[in-house]
C-alpha cells in the first residue's frame, strides 16, 4: 500500500494505491486545524483500506508555513559573529514599496537581546583569522537559557566555506544543553549571503520543537494503525520526500510541502504521455500557482521568500524550493472596481467562508459566480450536485458591475473571466517566457478546483501545444505526492574559475558532495541500487552575480567534460538573456541532488470499450465562450467518454469536482490513462 | 474609445508585466554589482510621444527620467529618422539622464508594420564611465568633463547593427571596459524583453488597441491625480532647509520651496534657492522635475500604477542657475545631495497635510561610497554602493532602522560575505548606530555603522554623506536625529583621526578602517509622552542606556522594569522645568 495525504486549508485529501491490485482511491475529510494529524488518521480510516504494513506513506503539511506566518513557533535565540548581531534585523534594507514613505520592515524572528555575539572570525577563504572563543559561546548559551529560549540558531560569517566554528559552537551547546534544539546554518544551507543564511537557520530553529511534537505524535498514531516508522515520509519544498527524522531536523525544508506536490504530479503525467515540458497550473479557491517542468524535472530555486510581495520585503529561506509563482486568482477571487474605476479580480477572496455569492451566503461577485452566469458551470452538478448553486444570486452579485460599465450581465461575467485569465496568463508567462522558454514547446496541465475551466483559454492565449487534464483534478496534489521519490539536495557556494585546469577540482568537489548525499539517503534505508543522482553547476560570466543553472552529466570530470559544460553554459545564458560573452566563466554553486527511487505505481487505466460519444452526452445548454452571444454547447460526462474519440467544441465535459471547457475550433478526447487532451483544430 | 473596457485593462496589465520582465532581465545579467546586487536601476515602457506608460518599480528617480530620455531622442533625431532595431544611449544630465553620467539610459523605439508605437527604456548605474576618478563619480569635480564620458543621445545600434566606432570609444575611455560593455549588453537584453512584450500585445490585440490602451492609461492617470489632489485642502505651504555646503567649500547653502495647491494644480516654487555650486552636488532641471514627481506621487497615491498622465497637474517654478537648475558645464556627480533636498522640501512642506503618507526626517543622503584600488596582481577593483540609514518616526509608529533612503527604493545593500569575497576588504562590524538622537513619543529609527578594513597595501575612499551637519528633522516636539558621517581610523589606533561628510580618493593603508555611519531618524511627539514600557523595551534591547532613558524620556528603571512612581515624578519635574525654561 502507498498512501499520500495532503493537508489543505479546507480539506485533507488522501490518495491511496494498492500496489498489488493497482487499485487507486481517494478520500476527502475536513481539515482539523487544532490537530492536523487527526484528519490524517480519520482519512485513512475512511478510506476503508487495510493500512497495516503500508510500505510508503508521504505526508504534505502546512504546519511549517502556518507556524511561520501565524508566529506560532518557539522563543528562539541566535548566536553569531561579533559585530554582526544586527544583520538579522537590518536585512537587505530594501524598500519594495518604493513610493510609500511610511514603509514598515519585516520584524525579525529573534529580537535583539536574544541575538548574541561571540568572538571568532573566518575570512572569505574560510581561513581562521580569530579562533572561536569558547567562553563566549558558553556565556551566550547561559544567557539564552536564562532568557528561556527553546531553540537556538548559529550563523557565523563564511561558515558556508568552512563550518569549523559552527561545529565547535554546536558541540559546546550540546554539552551544556543536550536537549536544546540547535540549527547550525551550514547544515541548512551552504550558500553565501549572511542575512539570508541567518534567517534560514533562525526560521528552522523557530519551528523545530513544533514540528518534532507534531511528527512524533503522528508517528505514534500511524504506528498504532500498523504503519511502521521507516515507511513514514514528509514532502519537502524541493519536490522530494524525506523521512520524518529528516523533517524534524530541517523543518524549514517543509515550507512549501503542499503546493509542490502538484508540480511533481505534472512532471509524472508528462512522463506518462511523453511530454517532458509541462506548465502546471493549480487553480484553487484563493490563488493560482504556476510552475514549470523542463525536461521532466521541476525547476528548483533557492531564491525563495515567505511573506514577500510588492509591498513587503518578506523573509528569505535559502533552501531548494520548487519555483512556483502564486497569484491571487482563484474561484473565490472577488471582482471589484479599483480606485480609478477599472475592473479587478482578486487578490481578495471570498474563500470558503462566505464563499461565492451563488453558494448562498456571500454577496460579493466572484470568479465562480461569473463562470456560473456565463453558463460554464452547471448549477446542479457542483461537487456532483451536493451543493446547489443559485444563478439568480450570482447575477444579482454581478449587477452593480454591469450597471457601472453599462453592459449586459453576460458581458460583465465574460469581462471578469477575461481579467482573471489575464492575471493567470501573466503569471504563466513569468514562469515560462520570462525565463527564456517558448510556451509552444510545452503542454499546459491545469488542476485544482478551477484549473480545467480556464485551461482551454489559457492554452489559446499562450499557444501551448495542448492542454492535458488529469483524472480527479481536485485531488491531484495528493496524487502527485504519491508519485514522489526521496530527495536530498546539497548546494555549496564555492567560486571556481571554469577552465580545463579546474577539472580535477570540480571532480573532487562534486564527488565529495555526491558521496555525502548518497550516504544521507542510505541512512534513510534506501538501497544503493535505488539511488540516482544529478549534478548541476550554477554558472556566470566573470563579473556577473546571478547565475544560470547548467546540468552536468555523471562521471569523472576531465578537460573534455569542462569544455562541454562551458558550451552548455553559453547556450543556456543566451537562451535566458539573449546574449553570450567572451568573458571568463565562473562556477558559483555546486549542486548535487540524490533521489531515492521509490517504485512508482502505475497510473490507473480506463476502459472505454464499447462507449461512444452519445453515451457520454448529457444534452446541450447555452454557454458563453468568447462573445456575449451564447452558443449551444454539447455537455458530456467525463467518465462515460470513449477512449480516443475526439469531440468538437463548443462543449463542456463535466465531472463531480471539475468542469472542462472546450472552445469552438477546439477538440478534446480521453486517452487510455483517463486524461483529457484538448487541442486547437489547427494543432497537432 | 471603440474597444471594450476589459481589453484595454488587460493590455495595461501586459505592459506592466513586460516592464517587470525588463527589470529582472537587467538585474540578472548585468556585470556591475551596483546593478545586480544593489538593483540601482529602473525600467519602463514609454509612449511614442515620450510619456511613461508602465514601469517596474526599482529606483523611483530612474523611472521618472525615462520619458525625458525618449523626448531627448525624439527631439534630436525626429520620429521619422528612427528605425526598428535602433538603440540610443543617453546619460546627459540636462537631457534624458537627469542625474549624473554614471546613470545611463538606453532607449529602443518599437515598431509595428513600420509604424512607431512606443519605446522600451531603462536606466542603470554603470560602475565605470571614465572620468577623473575610479567609479566615475567623485566629490571634487568642478566641471562635467571630469566626470566621465558624455553620451548625449547617441545611436549605439542602427537598425540592429552595433556602431562599432562608438563601442570602441566607450571601451577606450572607461577603466573596466568589460564591466561597462557587459552592463550595456544586459541593458539591451532588457530592452528586447520589453520589445517582446509590446509585440505580444500587437499580435494578440492589434496595434490600434495598444494605442487606445496607452491613451486610456495616461488619461486615467491624470484623472486619478486630479481627483486625489482635490481631496487635499487648497493652500500654500513653505519649507526651507540648509545643505551642509556647496560640495567644495564649507559654507552652508540655503534652499526653500513654496507648494501651492489650488483646485487641480500642484505648484512647486523653488525661487530663492542658492545658486549652482562649484562642487558636484548640482541637480539639473530634468532632475528636479523627476524628484518633484516622486514626492507628488508619495503624497497623493503611492500605489497607483505609475504613468506620466498622473503628473500632468504639476507645475515647477525655479529660475535657471540654482542648485536645482544648474547650467552646463556644472558638475553633477553627487546630484543626490541636492536632488534629495528638493524632494525633502516638498515632503516637509506637505507633512502637515499628509501625515499618514509621510514620516519625519530621515538620513536622506544616498551616502554614496566608492572604495577602489588594485589587487595584488595589479587588476583594478571598484566597490560602489549606497548606504542605508535611520528613518523618521510617524505620528503612530517608531521610525524604521536601516532602510535605504527615499531616493533609493527596491535597492539592496551588499552582503558582507560577497563584499569580502570580491574586494580586499574586511568588514569589522555591520551594526545599528544607536547614538542619541531622534527621541520622541515615537522615536526615530537607527542608522547603521559599517567598518571597512583595508587588507591590501592601500585603497582609496570617495564618499558623499550629506546631512553631516544638519540632522534629520523631528516634529511635534520630537527631537532631531543624528548625522551621517565618515570616520577614518588608522591601523593600530583605536580612534578616528578624521570625521567628515565628504572625501575624495582619501588614501587608506593596509589595516586602516573607514567607518561609515548613517544617521538616526527624527522623532515625533514629546519624548515625555512615550509610553514607559516602550522605553524599558528599548533599554532591554540595548538600543538605549538607562541614563538616556532617564535624561531624554524621564523614565526611571529598576530591576523589575519601569519604576512608575519615580517616573511620574521625574516627568512632572522635567515638564515643569521645560515650561519654566520656555
Amino acid at each position: 500500500m502507498r498512501i499520500a495525504t495532503d493537508i489543505g486549508g479546507t480539506f485533507t485529501d488522501l490518495v491511496w494505491q494498492d500496489e498489488k491490485s493497482g487499485a487507486v482511491g481517494n478520500t476527502k475529510v475536513p481539515t482539523t486545524p487544532h490537530d492536523f494529524g487527526a484528519a490524517v488518521v480519520s482519512a485513512i480510516r475512511q478510506s476503508r483500506q487495510d493500512a497495516r504494513g503500508t510500505g510508503f506513506l508521504v505526508h504534505g503539511t502546512t504546519l511549517v508555513i502556518n507556524a511561520l506566518t501565524e508566529r506560532k513557533g518557539v522563543r528562539t535565540g541566535l548566536i553569531t559573529t561579533r559585530g554582526f548581531r544586527d544583520v538579522l534585523e537590518i536585512g537587505r534594507a530594501n524598500r519594495p514599496d518604493i513610493y510609500n514613505m511610511t514603509y514598515v520592515k519585516p520584524t525579525p524572528f529573534v529580537p535583539r537581546r536574544l541575538r548574541l555575539e561571540v568572538t571568532g572570525r573566518l575570512n572569505f577563504r574560510g581561513e581562521v583569522l580569530l579562533p572561536l572563543c569558547h567562553e563566549d559561546v558558553a556565556r551566550a548559551a547561559g544567557t539564552l537559557l536564562a532568557e528561556g529560549v527553546e531553540a537556538v540558531a548559529v550563523c557565523f560569517l563564511h561558515s558556508y566555506v568552512n563550518p569549523q566554528h559552527e561545529l565547535e559552537c554546536g558541540q559546546i551547546l550540546a554539552d551544556l544543553a543536550p536537549d536544546l534544539p540547535v540549527t547550525l546554518s551550514h547544515q541548512v544551507t551552504r550558500e553565501w549571503r549572511e542575512f539570508e543564511r541567518s534567517n534560514t537557520a533562525v526560521l528552522n530553529s523557530y519551528v523545530m520543537p513544533i514540528v518534532a511534537r507534531y511528527l512524533n505524535s503522528l508517528e505514534r498514531d500511524l504506528n498504532d494503525m500498523g504503519i511502521p516508522s521507516p515507511s513514514l515520509h514528509v514532502m519537502q519544498s524541493n519536490g522530494g520526500s524525506a523521512s520524518f527524522g529528516a523533517g524534524r531536523q530541517l523543518p524549514v525544508n517543509l515550507v512549501e510541502s503542499g503546493p509542490v506536490a502538484g508540480v511533481i504530479g505534472a512532471a509524472r503525467i508528462g512522463g506518462i504521455i511523453g511530454e517532458p515540458n509541462v506548465i502546471s497550473l493549480d487553480v484553487g479557491g484563493t490563488t493560482a500557482k504556476c510552475s514549470l517542468v523542463l525536461d521532466g524535472a521541476p525547476r528548483i530555486t533557492s531564491d525563495y521568500k515567505i511573506e514577500h510581495d510588492r509591498r513587503s520585503a518578506g523573509y528569505p529561506i535559502l533552501v531548494p524550493t520548487v519555483d512556483i509563482v502564486e497569484i491571487g486568482a482563484g474561484g473565490g477571487s472577488i471582482a471589484h472596481l479599483d480606485e480609478s474605476g477599472a475592473l479587478r479580480v482578486g487578490p481578495q477572496s471570498a474563500g470558503a467562508d462566505p464563499g461565492p455569492a451563488c453558494q448562498g451566503v456571500g454577496d460579493q461577485p466572484t470568479l465562480t459566480d461569473a463562470n456560473l452566469v456565463a453558463g460554464r458551470i452547471n448549477p446542479d452538478y457542483f461537487l456532483g450536485g451536493r451543493i446547489p448553486l443559485s444563478v439568480a444570486r450570482a447575477q444579482q452579485a454581478l449587477q452593480p458591475l454591469a450597471a457601472h460599465f453599462g453592459l449586459g450581465i453576460a458581458e460583465t461575467a465574460l469581462g471578469i473571466i477575461r481579467i482573471a485569465d489575464s492575471n493567470m496568463i501573466n503569471a504563466l508567462k513569468l514562469v515560462s517566457v520570462r525565463r527564456g522558454h517558448d510556451p509552444r514547446d510545452f503542454v499546459l496541465l491545469p488542476f485544482g478546483g478551477g484549473g480545467a475551466l480556464h485551461g482551454a483559454t489559457l492554452m489559446r492565449e499562450l499557444q501551448t501545444r495542448k492542454v492535458v487534464i488529469p483524472q480527479q483534478p481536485g485531488v491531484f496534489s495528493a496524487w502527485g505526492m504519491l508519485m514522489s521519490d526521496l530527495r536530498r539536495d546539497d548546494i555549496r557556494t564555492r567560486i571556481t574559475r571554469v577552465t580545463e585546469d579546474a577539472a580535477p577540482d570540480l571532480d573532487e568537489t562534486f564527488a565529495d558532495m555526491s558521496r555525502r548525499v548518497h550516504e544521507a539517503l542510505q541512512r534513510e534505508d534506501v538501497a544503493a541500487a535505488d539511488i540516482r543522482s544529478e549534478r548541476h553547476a550554477d554558472m556566470r560570466y566573470l563579473g556577473q552575480e546571478h547565475t544560470v543553472k547548467v546540468p552536468l552529466a555523471e562521471g569523472c570530470i576531465d578537460a573534455a567534460a569542462v569544455d562541454g559544460l562551458l558550451e552548455r553554459f553559453h547556450q543556456a545564458h543566451e537562451q535566458t538573456y539573449t546574449f553570450r560573452l567572451d568573458s571568463p566563466v565562473e562556477l558559483v554553486n555546486y549542486h548535487v541532488t540524490a533521489f531515492g527511487l521509490v517504485p512508482a505505481p502505475e497510473i490507473g487505466r480506463v476502459c472505454g470499450d464499447g462507449l461512444t460519444l452519445a453515451d457520454a452526452g448529457k444534452g446541450r445548454r447555452e454557454v458563453y465562450f468568447d462573445d456575449p452571444v451564447p452558443l449551444q454547447a454539447d455537455i458530456f460526462e467525463r467518465d462515460r467518454l470513449p477512449v480516443g474519440e475526439a469531440l468538437a467544441g463548443p462543449a463542456v465535459i463535466e465531472e463531480p469536482t471539475a468542469t472542462i471547457l472546450v472552445f469552438p475550433q477546439q477538440r478534446a478526447w480521453r486517452d487510455r490513462n483517463g486524461l483529457i487532451h484538448i487541442q486547437g483544430e489547427d494543432q497537432s | 474609445m471603440s474597444r471594450d473596457p476589459f481589453t484595454l485593462e488587460i493590455i495595461g496589465d501586459m505592459l506592466r508585466a513586460s516592464a517587470v520582465e525588463m527589470f529582472i532581465t537587467y538585474g540578472r545579467s548585468a556585470q556591475s554589482p551596483i546593478i545586480y546586487e544593489v538593483l540601482d536601476m529602473g525600467c519602463g515602457l514609454i509612449s511614442a510621444e515620450g510619456e511613461l506608460i508602465a514601469e517596474a518599480e526599482g529606483v523611483p528617480g530612474f523611472v521618472g527620467c525615462l520619458g525625458f530620455a525618449v523626448r531627448e531622442v525624439l527631439g534630436k533625431f525626429g520620429a521619422d529618422a528612427l528605425q526598428p532595431g535602433d538603440i540610443y544611449a543617453s546619460n546627459d544630465p540636462w537631457g534624458g539622464g537627469g542625474t549624473h553620467l554614471s546613470d545611463v539610459v538606453l532607449v529602443m523605439p518599437l515598431f509595428h508594420e513600420g509604424c512607431l508605437l512606443a519605446f522600451a527604456a531603462n536606466k542603470a548605474h554603470w560602475t565605470e564611465v571614465g572620468g577623473m576618478a575610479p567609479g566615475s563619480w567623485t566629490t571634487d569635480s568642478t566641471e562635467i568633463y571630469q566626470e566621465g564620458l558624455q553620451l548625449p543621445a547617441l545611436r549605439l545600434y542602427r537598425a540592429g547593427q552595433p556602431q562599432q566606432d562608438l563601442l570602441d570609444i566607450i571601451e577606450a575611455n572607461v577603466r573596466l571596459p568589460e564591466m561597462t560593455l557587459g552592463d550595456m549588453y544586459a541593458g539591451i537584453a532588457a530592452l528586447h524583453a520589453g520589445a517582446r512584450g509590446v509585440a505580444a500585445v500587437c499580435a494578440r490585440y492589434g496595434a490600434d488597441a495598444l494605442l487606445d490602451s496607452i491613451a486610456l492609461l495616461l488619461k486615467r492617470g491624470e484623472s486619478v491625480a486630479r481627483e486625489r489632489l482635490s481631496a487635499l485642502p487648497d493652500g500654500s505651504w513653505h519649507a526651507e532647509a540648509w545643505l551642509d555646503d556647496d560640495g567644495i567649500g564649507d559654507e552652508p547653502q540655503y534652499v526653500c520651496v513654496r507648494v501651492t495647491i489650488d483646485g487641480e494644480r500642484f505648484v512647486a516654487d523653488y525661487s530663492g534657492c542658492a545658486p549652482q555650486a562649484s562642487g558636484p552636488i548640482n541637480t539639473t532641471h530634468v532632475g528636479l522635475m523627476v524628484v518633484v514627481r516622486e514626492m507628488f506621487k508619495c503624497v497623493l497615491d503611492p500605489h497607483f500604477p505609475n504613468n506620466d498622465g498622473f503628473f500632468r497637474p504639476i507645475e515647477i517654478i525655479c529660475p535657471p542657475g540654482t542648485l536645482f537648475t544648474a547650467q552646463r558645464p556644472a558638475p553633477t556627480s553627487t546630484y543626490w545631495e541636492t536632488g534629495s533636498y528638493a524632494a525633502e522640501l516638498i515632503w516637509r512642506a506637505m507633512y502637515p497635510v499628509a501625515p499618514d503618507r509621510l514620516s519625519v526626517g530621515h538620513h536622506l543622503s544616498i551616502c554614496g561610497t566608492i572604495v577602489s584600488g588594485e589587487d595584488e596582481s595589479g587588476t583594478p577593483w571598484v566597490l560602489v554602493e549606497p548606504q542605508a540609514g535611520g528613518w523618521g518616526a510617524t505620528h503612530r509608529r517608531d521610525g524604521q532602522s536601516g532602510l535605504v533612503p527615499s531616493g533609493d527604493g527596491e535597492t539592496y545593500i551588499m552582503p558582507v560575505e560577497i563584499c569580502e569575497t570580491r574586494y580586499p576588504l574586511l568588514v569589522d562590524q555591520f551594526a545599528f548606530n544607536t547614538e542619541p538622537g531622534g527621541g520622541g513619543r515615537w522615536r526615530g529609527g537607527f542608522g547603521l555603522i559599517r567598518d571597512y578594513q583595508v587588507t591590501c597595501s592601500h585603497a582609496d575612499l570617495t564618499a558623499s554623506f550629506g546631512r553631516f551637519r544638519f540632522p534629520p528633522w523631528g516634529a511635534a516636539g520630537g527631537a532631531d536625529g543624528s548625522n551621517n558621517a565618515i570616520e577614518i581610523i588608522p591601523a593600530g589606533q583605536g580612534k578616528a583621526v578624521m570625521r567628515t561628510g565628504r572625501c575624495a580618493r582619501q588614501r587608506l593603508q593596509r589595516g586602516d578602517v573607514a567607518r561609515l555611519i548613517t544617521a538616526v531618524g527624527g522623532g515625533y511627539g514629546d519624548p515625555l509622552q512615550r509610553e514607559p514600557p516602550r522605553v524599558a523595551e528599548d533599554v532591554r534591547e540595548g538600543f538605549l542606556s538607562p541614563e538616556i532613558a532617564r535624561q531624554a524620556y524621564g523614565v526611571v528603571l529598576d530591576n523589575a522594569g519601569v519604576d512608575e512612581v519615580a517616573t511620574a515624578s521625574l516627568r512632572a519635574d522635567m515638564s515643569r522645568e521645560r515650561d519654566h525654561g520656555a
